[in-house]
């Protein structure tokens, strides 16, 4: 066995006070995508007490052809209507409008590149606590600290209409507690890839120090932020979003229920040992994925099967 | 009959109402609208019947002794952990370490189990129609546990003198564990077990007693032997 018996043992103990709760929600039929706001804002409120520290959600809405959809976080000391301007100034040079402000994020949509890096550089030049917390045709994320009810007091998100997203709610365990280091993740520089984990990845630091060998740059030490820059590459490397999601389980050691989505794709890992809990439900209209049950029964009615998946599952839907 | 609606109360709440209707005399009570609401009907020591009509979340029926208890919908984590004796009955799924550390009594899921089924199990009865998960019947140490349907990775790990049957196949054994010969006294107990927890259309699409398999501890790990010091480098 890999794993020490013992550690599994701790572990085992452990998993009933580590908390952190993740969501998935995905629309099979594309009947419901005026709800899909509500319905994560519901699921997320049922796991608000898993994580008190911070919530967020990643949602898959309609594409505009040729643009993507840009969030962007304005800092951290409150600068935000100078932030704003300064963004606003640099990202004009890529075709952008439609600019609109929510509490300390900045939304505006820029002409479709093969190459964002010009971009992320530009927009991140203007200092250390801006960051490209998104970018995609149809991903948005929006997260900060406090509970899903405060997220949807500044962002609205039940209000959001598409087929799919995902969304966390934090329980920090080793890095700090701010809007950079809350989930989901964006796979930076990745277009429309967005995850959330709750576990640990405990080979987190070797993999790091290998990614930033190679120029990667990390934004926290969140340890689930790998997790992105893990998939984006197995997915720039040409990987489809089932491959890359089945690499995590033999790459990456420790805790881990994942989920990922893209602009096609939606999809669940957990890792060899099944130390985080997943719940499922599939019908023929939904497939619905959270930590607890609860969150499930919560905010979607009807009848319907449950089950948590097992050890080493991956399971994908395309859109 | 006593019906308590768990809709707008705590955990607490729902659990003192079922206390409450024991004290009151009932000895049929149903929870409905549970919503998977974790820690419900814990700690019962009555022998009373308890319906949950739907779901329940974490460690329903834990630290029981006496009751008889039904899920209706599917249970999260940790179902009747440490239970002393009664009855557990869930319709659907069951979530990880589900029968850990029983030290009596019966479980019966109809559905699916997920990882760490019956872990260090002290005695009862632990049936499963559908398949279990990951590391079934780690370090279990008596009792019996039964699953119709598939096992998962590294099955009976580590384990002292609990006996398992398995109606499917088996991914893979674990650390010290043994598929043994089926007797007779072991096929009929396989055939009570199912034709008394299992309605009989169910039982009829489970595969038959004599062709379960057994599972038992190979006994190399309960003393030490420097001879094994592979075995043990594995399972520590």
């Amino acid at each position: 066995m890999l794993l020490s018996k013992r550690i599994l043992a701790v572990y085992y103990e452990d998993t009933k006070t580590t908390m952190c709760g993740i969501i998935g929600y995905f629309d099979k039929t594309g009947a419901n995508e005026g709800s899909l706001g509500e319905v994560l804002l519901r699921m997320l409120q049922a796991l608000a007490c898993r994580g008190p520290d911070s919530a967020g959600v990643a949602m898959f809405g309609t594409h505009r052809p040729n643009y993507f959809v840009a969030q962007v976080k304005l800092g951290d000391n409150g600068q935000h209507a100078d932030r704003a301007r300064q963004v606003n100034a640099l990202a004009l040079n890529f075709g952008a409008q439609e600019f609109s402000q929510s509490d300390s994020y900045l939304r505006f949509m820029i002409r479709e590149v093969d190459n964002l890096k010009p971009f992320l550089s530009s927009i991140e030049s203007i200092g250390r606590d801006v960051e490209v917390v998104s970018v995609g045709r149809r991903l948005e994320i929006v997260k900060q600290v406090g509970s899903p009810s405060r997220l949807e007091q500044a962002f609205k998100i039940s209000k959001f209409s598409g087929r799919y997203g995902i969304g966390h709610t934090r329980l920090s365990t080793e890095s700090v507690v701010d809007l950079s280091h809350s989930q989901p993740f964006w796979g930076h520089g990745y277009p429309d890839l967005a995850i959330v984990h709750n576990g640990h990845i405990t080979n987190y630091h070797q993999l790091r120090r290998r990614y930033e060998q190679r120029g990667v740059r990390f934004y926290t030490e969140n340890d689930s932020e790998i997790v992105a820059i893990f998939l984006a590459e197995k997915l720039r490397q040409g990987a489809d979003l089932q491959a890359a999601l089945a690499a995590m389980i033999v790459q990456l050691d420790g805790s881990f229920s994942c989920l990922a989505a893209t602009d096609s794709a939606f999809g669940f890992v957990k890792d060899a040992y099944s130390f985080k809990p997943l719940l499922v439900a599939e019908t023929d209209s939904f497939v619905a994925v959270a930590t607890e049950e609860i969150a499930l029964r919560g905010a979607i009615r009807g009848d319907y099967t449950v089950r948590e998946a097992q050890a080493k599952e991956v399971q994908v839907w395309q859109r | 009959m006593a019906e308590i609606d768990a809709t707008g109360r705590s955990t607490r709440e729902i659990n003192l109402a079922i206390r409450q209707s024991i004290a009151e005399g009932s000895t049929n009570i149903t929870v409905v609208n549970p919503g998977a609401r974790h820690n419900l009907a814990v700690a019962i020591l009555e022998p009373v019947h308890i319906r949950i009509a739907g779901s329940a979340g974490y460690y329903c029926g834990g630290l029981i002794d006496g009751p008889s208890i039904e899920i209706e919908g599917s249970a999260g984590w940790g179902l009747a952990e440490s239970m002393l004796s009664g009855t557990l009955r869930v319709h659907g799924n069951a979530g990880s370490g589900a029968a850990a550390a029983i030290r009596g009594g019966t479980v019966v899921i109809r559905g699916d189990a997920a990882a760490r089924l019956g872990v260090s199990m002290k005695g009862g009865l632990v049936i499963v129609a559908g398949n279990c998960g990951y590391m079934a019947g780690f370090m279990a140490q008596k009792g019996t546990l039964i699953v119709c349907g598939d096992a998962g990775d590294a099955f009976a790990d580590s384990m002292y003198a609990t006996v398992c049957y398995v109606g499917g196949k088996i991914n893979s054994l674990g650390t010290d564990a043994v598929v043994s010969t089926m007797e007779t006294g072991d096929t009929e107990q396989v055939e009570q077990a199912l034709s008394t927890y299992f309605p009989a259309d169910l039982r009829k699409t489970k595969p038959a007693a004599a062709n379960f398999k057994k599972v038992v501890a190979g006994r190399k790990l309960w003393n030490f032997d420097k001879r094994d010091w592979r075995i043990w480098q594995e399972a520590l």
